[in-house]
């Protein structure tokens, strides 16, 4: 092996890990720490100290340029193609850190999902599509497709209305159901974060109201980190709420006391509208 | 504010300024010049525009006209015969079903048709998996500077003109090869049916093979640069998709982005075979000119119908009955239908797809 | 279906109702494990072969120019480009440069104003059935392979026509090769001019003639100018179509347009390297370097015109 390991002190190595879970489902899944991070000479992010606890959903909440989607997109590396990105401190994914040297993009991802504001299908059938990344990282053998599109389908609430056309493209179903796609398409890797960016930006009430029901059943066998624009959907679903605003996180706080109670004038000002 | 502005635009009407009467007066006079205007330039740009089309209806009632009397006479055997021979063109003209011909005149497209289709698919089975190779690392992997050299040199590939090629293939390329490549590999493959096609004489670097190289680096510019513009246009966030679930950069490329383009990589390699099929003077130089014959192996001398036109044109007309000049546009009917279809095939392909213009060469 | 690998060793990483397979949840998964030396095998050779593809594509150019430069760069004089070919293959080139010089020039007035009036119509007028004809009849003729042109070329003009190897013949030819290109690179070219800019002119009250000249076209510029280059770059590059219709002078190219064949120099190429007069070999070398020497100068020239026009209007 010639990669090089993290740091002693930062990471924690695999055989640790049950025993740190072990100490509590409500343990800690990824912890930032002291994390800044920007593109060029621009600073995106600052400052940031926060514990995403497992089991939950936490919803990153401010106003537009904030930096809560940029954030979100540290947590799986996203940001890492982006041109001229850097960043400082680190993030931690139980207990091992995901920006060190010999860290894996592949695994990290597949440990951290994701779903994006817009659906993104990949130009292949529906059935394919869920098994994308199944194929991807050889996670099951062939005799299992057909069980893995089933149950992951029935998962997301999308088997009856697709399974008739499971060989079809998946551009001819609508934008809901694609999101709920990609949403099913994520759950087939197994992953124990799931990150969502704005999800549901771009869908109808109704759907929207279907994701969120799906968010809920998620937890707390999944931890959720959700982006969101819209408040009363954090208010609806997430267990905690991290407030950004200026490339800051200005409050963590259970929903419920961030919502009524806000610490923070800034806080208060954007959850109750008049800012934002 | 638009309508003060039209009532005195300053340039145009400084009599306007003066006001009731004369500004009445300016804007019929004027607006009856705009009428007059709009119509002429309508008129000029639509008879232009109908040139195209014209022209086409011409060059195909010509062709048609000129070749009837040899389809009548070739009949649809020409298709499948293998046979060249002009007949005896000094002894005296016969007449077969009111056509003038020598005694003896004889024409089979079979050998060109091969020829043709033969040498052009070698050429997109060469310059595909290239074009298709370059396109995915520069957009994918290099950085942007290698992506500008390799514009560069597309677009230099693109300009050189074909009998430079020629050249370069019947000196260069040519004597290269069957020095040091097609004996080698004639000499590995075993005498099976199909690779048995790579055996035999190599010959001395004029032929199939050769050519088909040729034609194949003359379309990897609109190739390359078609599938480069396709793999641009691929969203972002599909993408991301991909990596997000954890695959890698070829795994993305290959499990996504290719398939996002397919059809329109189809397209453009159609577009290149077009092309190929067409291409008339580097074959004329490389191909070696076999008349009559369909190849005997890979390396063997052959023609295309593009190749056998242009170097048999100045011949024909030593037939004085003109039977072999109606042949000749009895052939170029024929290419002119193989490359249409080809044509309407890629275009319907690449349809979605802005047309790739290449500043310099025959882009689009 | 169970999740073998799923044995609760790691609960939160069990998604719900997991069809993991052997690989188990990802929570089992060591953060610093490589990939399966499958996928690094593949990724490996799949960008290691487009790599290899992309260096592949330069090395037919560079060997073309190489290999044109090494046979006419030694025997070169300056006089290939102030004499003219003599029947004994000596002198130099100058009747073929200067022919082909005339051709461009030709093609561009000629091609250039049916291409552009075309291009407007297509852009301005041309709506609905007609206009789809207009477009699929230039888009076939601009599929139709240059001998084909060259042999209608000959046939209608040369012999029908009674003109006899020309400049007219040629240009003619050329034309119907280049027409297409430049319309469509102008149609384009204008359909993307902001509506706002027309719009803007019309409510300064200019007439349309003026719109179209001031603003449009200007607008629309760099397309029309590429369609023109490549023009250019075919009327250069081209010899099929001239082959049959402009045929072949020693003497430098005159004032008539019909009448009198007109040299140029992918003729000097096609025809000299096979006589069995060094003298003529060494002049189709040449005039192959002139042709790639012209090629170069014209795509510095479109990436200066380029850049040059793009500098008044709005970039994209």
């Amino acid at each position: 092996m010639t990669s090089v390991r993290a740091p002693a002190t930062a990471a924690p190595r695999r055989a640790d890990v049950p025993a740190i879970v072990e100490a509590g489902i409500r343990g800690v899944s990824m912890q930032v720490q002291d994390l800044a991070l920007g593109f060029g000479s621009a600073t995106v992010l600052s400052g940031l100290d926060l514990e995403v606890r497992r089991g939950e959903i936490t919803a990153l909440i401010g106003p537009t340029g904030s930096g809560k989607t940029t954030f979100l997109r540290s947590l799986n590396r996203m940001n890492d193609k982006v041109a001229k990105h850097w960043h400082r401190g680190d993030v931690l994914l139980n207990g091992a850190s995901i920006y060190a040297p010999g860290a894996q993009l592949m695994a990290l991802r597949r440990r951290v999902g994701m779903v994006f504001q817009r659906p993104n299908p990949f130009p292949m059938s529906i059935a394919a599509n869920i098994l994308a990344g199944v194929k991807a990282h050889r996670i099951a053998g062939k005799e299992h497709y057909r069980d893995i599109v089933e149950a992951r389908l029935r998962e997301v609430g999308l088997w009856d209305a697709v399974s008739n056309r499971l060989n079809s493209s998946p551009f001819s179903l609508s934008g809901g159901q694609q999101q709920l796609l990609c949403l099913a398409r994520a759950l087939a890797i197994g992953p124990e974060v799931l990150l969502l960016d704005e999800p549901t930006s771009s869908l109808d009430p109704v759907t929207t109201e279907n994701i969120e029901a799906m968010a809920r059943s998620l937890v707390p066998a999944l931890t959720v980190v959700i982006v969101t624009h819209n408040l009363g959907q954090a208010r609806r679903i997430s267990d905690r709420t991290v407030f950004f605003y200026q490339g800051k996180m200005v409050e963590c706080a259970e929903t419920a006391q961030l919502f009524e109670d806000p610490r923070e004038p800034e806080t208060a000002r954007y959850v109750t509208g008049r800012m934002g | 504010m638009a309508l003060a502005a039209r009532q005195a635009p300053p340039a145009q009407a400084p009599a306007a300024r003066a006001g009731g009467r004369g500004r009445l007066a300016w804007l019929r006079a004027s607006s009856r010049r705009l009428t007059g205007e709009r119509s002429f330039l309508r008129y000029a740009t639509g008879v232009a525009a109908l040139l195209p089309l014209l022209a086409l209806v011409g060059i195909v009632a010509i062709l048609a006209a000129k070749a009837w009397p040899a389809m009548k006479l070739n009949g649809a055997g020409f298709f499948w015969r293998s046979v060249w021979d002009p007949g005896n063109t000094y002894g005296a003209p016969v007449k077969t079903d009111g056509v003038l011909h020598p005694v003896g005149a004889h024409y089979g497209a079979l050998p060109l048709i091969v020829g043709t289709l033969a040498s052009s698919a070698i050429a997109v089975l060469f310059a595909v998996p290239l074009s298709i190779g370059a396109a995915l690392a520069v957009v994918e992997k290099l950085p942007r500077r290698a992506s500008h050299v390799l514009g560069m040199f597309l677009e230099l590939l693109a300009g050189i003109p074909s009998v430079v090629f020629g050249l370069w293939g019947i000196l260069t390329l040519g004597p290269v090869l069957s020095r040091d490549v097609y004996p080698a590999v004639a000499s590995i493959m075993p005498d099976v049916p199909v690779l048995r096609f790579f055996r035999g004489d190599t010959g001395y670097g004029e032929g199939l093979m050769t050519a088909g190289l040729v034609l194949g680096v003359m379309i990897i510019p609109i190739v390359a640069a078609t599938t480069r513009d396709l793999l641009r246009q691929v969203p972002v966030l599909t993408k991301e998709g991909a990596a997000a679930l954890g695959m890698s950069d070829w795994e993305v490329a290959s499990k996504v982005s290719i398939p996002w383009v397919r059809a329109g990589m189809i397209g453009a390699s159609v577009l290149g075979l077009a092309r190929a099929l067409g291409e008339t003077m580097a074959v004329a130089m490389v191909s070696g000119s076999l008349l009559g014959t369909v190849p005997a192996n890979l390396y063997g001398k052959m023609g295309t119908i593009a190749s056998t036109i242009v170097q048999q044109l100045d011949g024909a007309f030593s037939d004085g009955t003109g039977f072999a000049v109606r042949t000749l546009a009895e052939f170029a009917l024929l290419l002119a239908v193989i490359t249409l279809l080809t044509n309407i095939a890629a275009r319907l392909l690449v349809r979605k797809v802005a047309a790739t213009a290449l500043p310099v060469g025959r882009g689009v | 279906m169970g999740a073998p690998g799923a044995d609760g060793a790691v609960p939160a990483g069990a998604g719900p109702d997991v069809l993991l397979g052997e690989g188990g949840p990802g929570a089992t998964l060591d953060l610093y494990g490589r990939p399966s030396w499958a996928r690094r095998t593949a990724s490996l050779a799949g960008w290691g072969a487009c790599m290899l593809a992309t260096g592949l594509i330069g090395v037919p150019l560079i060997w073309v120019i190489y290999g044109v430069a090494g046979r006419a760069v030694p025997h070169w004089h300056w006089s290939v480009i102030t004499e003219t070919t003599t029947s004994t293959g000596g002198g130099g080139l100058a009747n073929e440069i200067a022919g082909t010089l005339v051709l461009m020039a030709g093609v561009v007035v000629l091609a250039g104003s049916v291409g552009v009036l075309s291009g407007v119509y297509l852009a301005e007028y041309a709506k609905g059935s007609l206009g789809s004809l207009l477009r699929s009849g230039s888009e076939v003729l601009a599929g139709i392979p240059s001998i084909v042109l060259g042999y209608v070329g000959y046939i209608a003009l040369v012999i029908g026509l009674h003109w006899q190897f020309s400049l007219a013949a040629a240009l003619i030819t050329l034309s119907l090769l280049t027409v297409p290109y430049i319309a469509k690179s102008t149609e384009v070219a204008m359909r993307q001019v902001p509506t706002a800019y027309r719009e803007g002119a019309d409510a300064l009250g200019l007439p349309e003639l003026t719109t179209l000249r001031r603003v449009t076209l200007e607008a629309a510029l760099p397309g029309v100018t590429t369609g023109l280059l490549v023009a250019i770059a075919i009327s250069l590059g081209e010899t099929a179509p001239l082959l049959y219709t402009a045929g072949f002078t020693d003497n430098m190219p005159g004032l008539s347009l019909t009448h009198a064949p007109v040299g140029y120099l992918t003729y000097a190429v096609w025809t000299f390297y096979n006589q069995p007069s060094t003298a003529f070999q060494n002049l189709s070398y040449d005039a192959a370097l002139v042709l790639v020497v012209l090629v170069l100068l014209l795509i510095i020239a479109s990436r200066l015109i380029v850049a040059l026009t793009q500098k008044h209007t709005e970039s994209n």
